[in-house]
């Protein structure tokens, strides 16, 4: 009788003891923060791993309350999250590299969900034009200012750039169907999708089959964020993984969570097109090797040197643009 | 009240200076109603400006019982009427009248403003606006108006000169009727030679630029002035030479 | 409506009619594709099919472009007040107005938005700030502007600069300030939308800019009529206010 005792009790002592570590540690205090999406709601992949992390409860696991916020495009979410009122938002990673250069910025990369850029080159594909040698000539748009993987690519074609027009366009995909510049500067998941559904064919180019270093989208932090604020950016971006990982999964799902954030004006197999299209340039051999999101010195570091051949960038310590830490944390449990 | 001008001069300021009054000199008694007469920028409103303390005089003196015009200003004891009625457009005709008393409260002697539209003639129309009242309307709605004031002085600058022919005889006999029982000192500037040996006691004629006195013509006429009497002709003719010569240096 | 009334209003109607029956006629003639120019008809049933989208958006807007319109205008008025009874200060104050007035919007709306959050406070500052400017020129003209014979009235009844400004400059500046009511309600309208493209959370800015950037012309086409109505009735109101406010200047609209 005395022995079953004891060895009740030691049983339920050792269970007890081997119980303590094994059980996750509580989620400690809740945290909120505020995210702000780069731009307008629609299918981004880093948008997307957001909206999906906050309907699916990814963010409540985390005893992370998210406030979702949009830029309207004009750099406004980075002047925010430099001031502290954001805490993540959204950015293409040659942009934060241009701006950590000027005007200084305090941009630091904490996942780099675009393994590949999404900008491109279209032309109509009645053309004529097969390959970056036959813009001798032409018209070419660009965004904003000429942005160097243009240059890039002229020059890997032998092109001279005084001997194509250069047009400062703005968000007008109709300027090319409608013959006013031969050649459109595009955002591969955005408008081929539009100008396909007017009853056109296209043919692109992209930066990357030129051997010119390109990259796109990342979660992007400050660094007082980053060194007050650890545990909450990988609370953030381990839900917004997750958020990503189930998109992939279930994609329809994903287009009808978009939805919510947009408003009827948007079409649901647009957001469908532009999330298969990220969803695929979001895989990589680095991702391969080390998950969703991670990125390398060596591709920011290429990505640098390309500006600085390009656009007169002066020198920067691309090491100083990401960090690994957080995703390393947020792969953690 | 009396008015005494003493080598009275004025001169606007400018490049060049523009002399308006040189050297005027004259006494008006408690009660008596002046007429001005003259060319065109003889000075005729400027002395009245003087007189209403609207302006300094650049030389010399006027005199309104012994006081200066901005005594007598400060007192609200002279009452002002121009040629436009200046009639707030956002006030009924009793508003507009109202309005005046509003300034001179407390002091005696006006007339009620009951009594004041009553005298007019616009006692059954005091809730119409400005803008609804023909021209001789206006006027008698400014003469009310006046009329509220216990003025000694009444500075009056052509205020028939917008108005057509027959009004104007018409308001004239008005007014007349509306100063005897009052008889204040009247200064009247007009242009119309009948309107003012139809009106005053006494004619001013100035000359052009730089006014001074020319003619000071006493009228002993019954009122109402008959136009056929001769000596109202005698008159007439005496002005029109005076006025014809002033002109005339006028034009030299 | 009197009769002249009715009859301009059903020319005005008439206009408007012909206007939307050339342009549907011309879509379909021509076979413009919606992603150019959508036909009104198409417009008109994008608005129909979302009625409740377009009624939130458009209140939003309203509430924004009137709240700021009244804070605009009583900025601009208490100011114009301000330089008449103070004329000493008139130049320096009228010379940091010019500068506000002149810094354009876009550098501005981002400035109120990190101060002032994402709500519509900053759409509303940035819809005062537009409108405040006509107020303040008008009635400062208004106040400003009285006639001679007036104050030649006033001086002889001896009025205080105060009697002078509360019982003659005041009531002679309404005028003046419908004259600017009239500017400053359409400016109002832009100024929200305006505001709401640098960053909005709902309204018919945001809506415009979100169907331009999915070049979903219907949609946007749709934002501006209801805009372009608000604007008329806007516009309407004020006619309408004015002429029972300043009564006294009568509009002859003899046809």
């Amino acid at each position: 009788m005395h022995r079953t005792v004891i060895l009740l009790l030691t049983t339920v002592l050792l269970s007890a003891c081997a119980a303590a570590p094994t059980q996750p540690a509580p989620s400690s205090e809740p945290l909120a923060m505020t995210f702000m999406a780069g731009y307008k709601p629609q299918a981004n992949l880093p948008f997307v791993g957001v909206y999906v992390a906050q309907q699916q409860g990814f963010f409540r696991e985390e005893n992370l309350t998210v406030t979702i916020e949009h830029s309207a495009g004009q750099g406004q979410h980075l002047q925010l999250l430099a001031a502290g009122k954001v805490q993540v938002t959204t950015q293409d990673a040659a942009v934060l590299l241009k701006r950590r250069a000027d005007p200084g910025l305090p941009l630091v990369s904490i996942a780099l969900i675009g393994q590949r850029g999404q900008q491109a080159y279209a032309a109509l594909a009645g053309s004529g034009m097969n390959t970056p040698k036959d813009w001798q000539g032409r018209t070419i748009g660009y965004k904003g200012t000429p942005p160097p993987d243009l240059f890039a690519i002229l020059q890997a074609a032998g092109v001279d750039e005084n001997e194509v027009e250069l047009v400062n366009v703005g968000f007008d995909p109709r300027l090319l169907t409608e013959g006013k510049v031969d050649v459109y500067p595009i955002y591969k998941s955005n408008e081929p999708y539009l100008i396909r559904s007017w009853g056109y064919d296209l043919t692109l180019w992209e930066a990357a089959d030129f051997g010119v270093a390109n990259l796109g989208l990342a979660y992007v932090t400050s660094e007082e964020t980053l060194a007050n604020q650890p545990e909450l950016l990988a609370r953030f971006l381990r839900a917004a993984l997750r958020g990503i990982e189930y998109a992939r999964a279930h994609p329809d799902e994903a287009v009808q969570t978009v939805l919510k954030y947009t408003g009827p004006e948007t079409d649901a197999d647009h957001m469908r097109f532009m999330l298969e299209s990220e969803l695929e340039d979001a895989v990589s051999p680095v991702t391969e090797q080390n998950g969703l999101g991670w990125q390398t010195l060596e591709q920011w570091q290429s990505l640098s040197e390309m500006l600085q051949q390009y656009d007169a960038l002066p020198r920067l310590d691309a090491a100083q643009a990401f960090t690994t830490s957080v995703l390393q944390a947020a792969q953690e449990k | 009240m009396r008015v005494e001008v003493s080598a009275l001069n004025h001169t606007y300021p400018g490049k060049p200076p523009r002399p308006a009054l040189a050297g005027l000199d004259f006494s008006i008694p408690s009660g008596q109603f002046v007429a001005l007469i003259g060319p065109s920028g003889c000075g005729k409103s400027t002395l009245l400006r003087l007189a209403a303390n609207l302006l300094r005089p650049t030389g010399g003196s006027i005199r309104i019982d012994g006081r200066t015009p901005a005594e007598i200003n400060a007192a609200r004891q002279v009452a002002w009427m121009a040629q436009s009625p200046a009639l707030l457009p956002w006030l009924t005709a009793r508003g507009n009248v109202a309005l005046a008393q509003r300034f001179i409260n407390g002091q005696n002697g006006g007339l009620p403003i009951e009594d004041a539209l009553q005298r007019v003639g616009l006692g059954d129309i005091q809730a119409a606006y400005p803008f609804t009242l023909s021209g001789g309307m206006q006027q008698r709605l400014a003469l009310a108006r006046l009329l509220i004031q216990p003025a000694g002085l009444w500075l009056m600058d052509e205020p028939f000169a917008a108005l057509d022919e027959i009004t104007r005889e018409r308001l004239a006999l008005e007014l007349l009727d509306l100063w005897q029982p009052l008889h204040p000192t009247v200064l009247w500037v007009t242009h119309h030679i009948h309107e003012a040996l139809r009106l005053a006691d006494r004619v001013l004629v100035l000359s052009a630029a730089p006014g001074r006195l020319v003619a000071d013509l006493l009228l002993e006429l019954p009122r109402p002035r008959d136009e056929s009497d001769p000596r109202f002709q005698a008159a007439l003719s005496q002005l029109r030479t005076c006025l014809a010569q002033a002109q005339g240096e006028a034009q030299r | 409506m009197k009769a002249p009334a009715r009859r301009s209003a059903l020319v005005a109607w008439g206009i408007v009619a012909v206007f939307l029956i050339s342009w549907e006629a011309g879509v379909r003639l021509m076979n413009i594709p919606v992603y150019l120019l959508p036909s009104p008809s198409h417009i008109l049933a994008t608005l129909a099919d979302n009625p409740s989208m377009y009624a939130q958006a458009s209140l939003l807007t309203l509430g924004e472009a009137l709240i700021g319109l009244l804070l605009g205008v009583l900025a601009g008025a208490a100011i114009a007040v301000l330089l008449t009874l103070l004329p000493g200060i008139e130049d320096g104050v009228m010379t940091l107005a010019i500068l506000m007035k002149s810094t354009p919007l876009v550098a501005i709306a981002p400035l109120l938005t990190l101060w002032l959050g994402f709500g519509v406070l900053p759409k509303i500052i940035i819809t005062a700030l537009l409108t405040f400017f006509p107020v303040l020129v008008n009635v400062l003209s208004g106040l400003q502007r009285v006639d001679q014979p007036f104050l030649d009235l006033f001086h002889s009844w001896r009025a205080s600069r105060w009697e002078v400004f509360r019982y003659l400059r005041l009531p002679g500046s309404l005028p003046y300030l419908f004259a600017a009511l009239k500017i400053s309600a359409p400016l109002a309208l832009i100024g929200a939308v305006v505001a709401e493209w640098t960053g909005a959370s709902g309204g018919l800015g945001r809506t415009m800019w979100l169907a331009y950037t999915n070049l979903n012309l219907p949609y946007l086409f749709a934002a501006i009529f209801i805009l372009a109505a608000a604007g008329m009735i806007l516009y309407r109101l004020l006619a309408w206010a004015e002429g029972r406010a300043v009564f006294w200047q009568s509009i002859s609209r003899e046809l």
